[in-house]
């Protein structure tokens, strides 16, 4: 062998490694990805979810890694998992049936008027598509933004993927971020938006509600969700096929699967499949960025329209409902419910808006899902 | 100075062509049609073209470009921009006896404002339907639940 062909054989080798094909770019996303992880791990901020999307930012953004691409003819590992999972949106609907099966809607059932708080809590998803749309998005991803307000996982990812696939990455990771930030962000505005008689309103205790109420609910439910936004049936339905399985009682093992093992195995498929799209030639640049700084707002919003709605509501009702709850319509579950508690509890140590609070947090999700029917429904 | 000249000429000549057709907006405007208005937001021209023409000449000038929707309503074929280009859309008349009117529209706020308003408030009308169809079944079955109850402490 001459030393010509070592040399070749050497400078062939280099030209492989991921050494040869740097790109310092890259480097940023290291840190994006790691201080996702550092937030997870040390802060405990949605760890099921920043902990493997922060992962999934780190691992594809080293060069020639085959991850996220296409290599003799099929699919590399990770693009298996967004391709099957995010792209037929199947991962966020099975979620969802996770999410119905350990939910109870006790609550939101025996004060169904907490509903119309889900509704007005999703006011700062459509302040925040004009905004964004002001700013220079296209009005397809203006609205795959502005759910991000909706503080609803699944269905940012839903609507996201379905309207503006490739903000698929930042739109999900400022979703989970302002979530697990909910008990930093609400109270301050709590505290703006209602005075010190309003937050020591006394709620009635909710009424006890039968078991074949809970079995019809997801029944009403998805028919009147199907016949108004049929577009969100794939979330709505599996949401609440997941409640009829754990409110029926009779099929506790699939119960348990969908909420436990099946949620899970999910849950670490969406958070590497969402990281993975992160690579630093589509997140650096101003929309990602963006995108982090109009979530707040967007949460903000969100919040204040929660509370105005119960304000308003009060004008009418002769039972006052305390507007601290309000602030639970945004559907960050059951984060945002704690919050009103915490609150509340800093005002009149014996007033426990929890339960109260539940009802609002939880039609939050409906609503979010609503408005993201409606926006599936202006292009379609 | 031969070759200059001949490629000064074919550039004067090609110069219109790589201006590209006639377009309001960057939306591109019909041949053969007469201007019936014309402001800075709305462009209203008749053309001799069929209904199927026009449509035909819109999908092979918009078929490169992302974000264009085309709806067949009763009386028009409407085509919307759902990107963020000046102009919102373009109406392809259906019903003129004779040739067919062809409506430019600029993009404004007016449209994304009220179709924000409408689809708020229609989250609104699913929420308070639900709220109504919970009230009713809620007070159904709660009457049923109570009836088979007290039924149960009689016998």
């Amino acid at each position: 062998m001459t030393s010509n062909e070592i040399l070749d054989m050497l400078y062939g080798t280099l030209r492989t490694t991921g050494i040869y094909n740097f790109q310092w770019n890259i480097v940023i996303m290291w840190g994006v990805g790691c201080l996702f992880i550092y937030l997870a791990i040390a802060k405990k901020y949605e760890p099921l979810l920043l902990l493997p999307i922060g992962f999934g930012i780190f691992i594809v953004n080293f060069p020639l890694v085959p991850l996220m691409g296409y290599s003799r003819d099929h699919a590399q590992l990770l693009q298996i998992f967004y391709h099957y999972g995010l792209e037929w949106e199947v991962i966020p609907c099975i979620i969802f049936l996770g999410l119905g099966a350990m939910t109870d809607f006790g609550p939101l059932i025996a004060n169904p008027k907490t509903l119309l708080i889900g509704a007005g809590a999703q006011l700062g998803v459509f302040i925040t598509f004009t905004g964004t749309v002001l700013v220079g998005f296209t009005l397809k991803e203006a609205a795959s933004v502005s759910i991000i307000g909706g503080a609803d996982g699944p269905t940012t990812i839903y609507l996201t993927q379905h309207l503006a696939p490739q903000l698929l990455g930042p739109n999900a990771l400022a979703a989970y971020s302002y979530m697990a930030m909910v008990p930093l962000i609400q109270p301050p505005i709590i505290r703006l938006m209602t005075n010190i008689k309003e937050r020591k309103i006394r709620m009635h205790q909710l009424r006890s509600v039968s078991r074949q109420e809970k079995i019809l609910f997801p029944m009403v439910t998805v028919g009147i969700i199907a016949l108004l936004v049929p577009s969100v049936i794939p979330l709505m339905g599996m949401f609440m096929l997941g409640n009829l399985m754990r409110e029926s009682g009779v099929v506790e093992r699939l119960t348990e699967s969908a909420q436990g093992s099946l949620m899970n195995i999910m849950t670490i498929f969406l958070g590497i499949s969402v990281g993975a799209t992160m690579h630093a030639d589509n997140f650096l640049s101003w929309k990602p960025l963006f995108i982090f700084s109009l979530g707040l707002v967007d949460f903000a919003v969100c919040t204040i329209g929660g509370i105005m709605t119960v304000k308003i509501m009060n004008l009418f009702l002769k039972n006052k409902i305390n507007p601290i709850i309000g602030a639970a319509g945004v559907s960050a579950v059951p984060m945002a419910a704690r919050v009103s508690q915490t609150v509340g509890m800093q005002y009149d140590k014996t007033n426990y808006l929890l339960m109260h609070a539940v009802g609002p947090n939880l039609a939050g999700v409906i609503g979010s899902a609503a408005a993201a029917g409606m926006f599936i429904a202006m292009f379609d | 100075m031969k070759n200059l000249m001949i490629l000064l000429l074919a550039f004067y000549f090609c110069l219109p062509l790589s201006v590209g057709a006639e377009d309001f907006l960057g939306a591109p405007v019909a041949p053969q049609g007469k201007e019936i208005i014309k402001t800075d937001s709305r462009l209203e021209i008749k053309t001799d073209m069929s209904h199927d023409e026009a449509v035909s000449f819109y999908k092979k000038a918009l078929k490169n470009l992302k974000d264009i929707k085309f709806r067949e309503w009763k009386e028009v074929t409407y085509i919307e921009d759902d990107g963020n280009r000046d102009w919102h859309s373009i109406t392809v008349s259906k019903v003129d006896k004779e040739g067919t009117t062809i409506t430019i529209v600029k993009d404004n706020w007016t449209w994304i404002i009220g179709t924000l308003v409408l689809r708020y408030i229609g989250v609104f009308v699913v929420l308070m339907v639900l709220f109504l169809g919970l009230l009713i079944s809620g007070r159904i079955i709660s009457a049923i639940v109570k009836k088979m109850e007290t039924k149960k402490e009689e016998n």
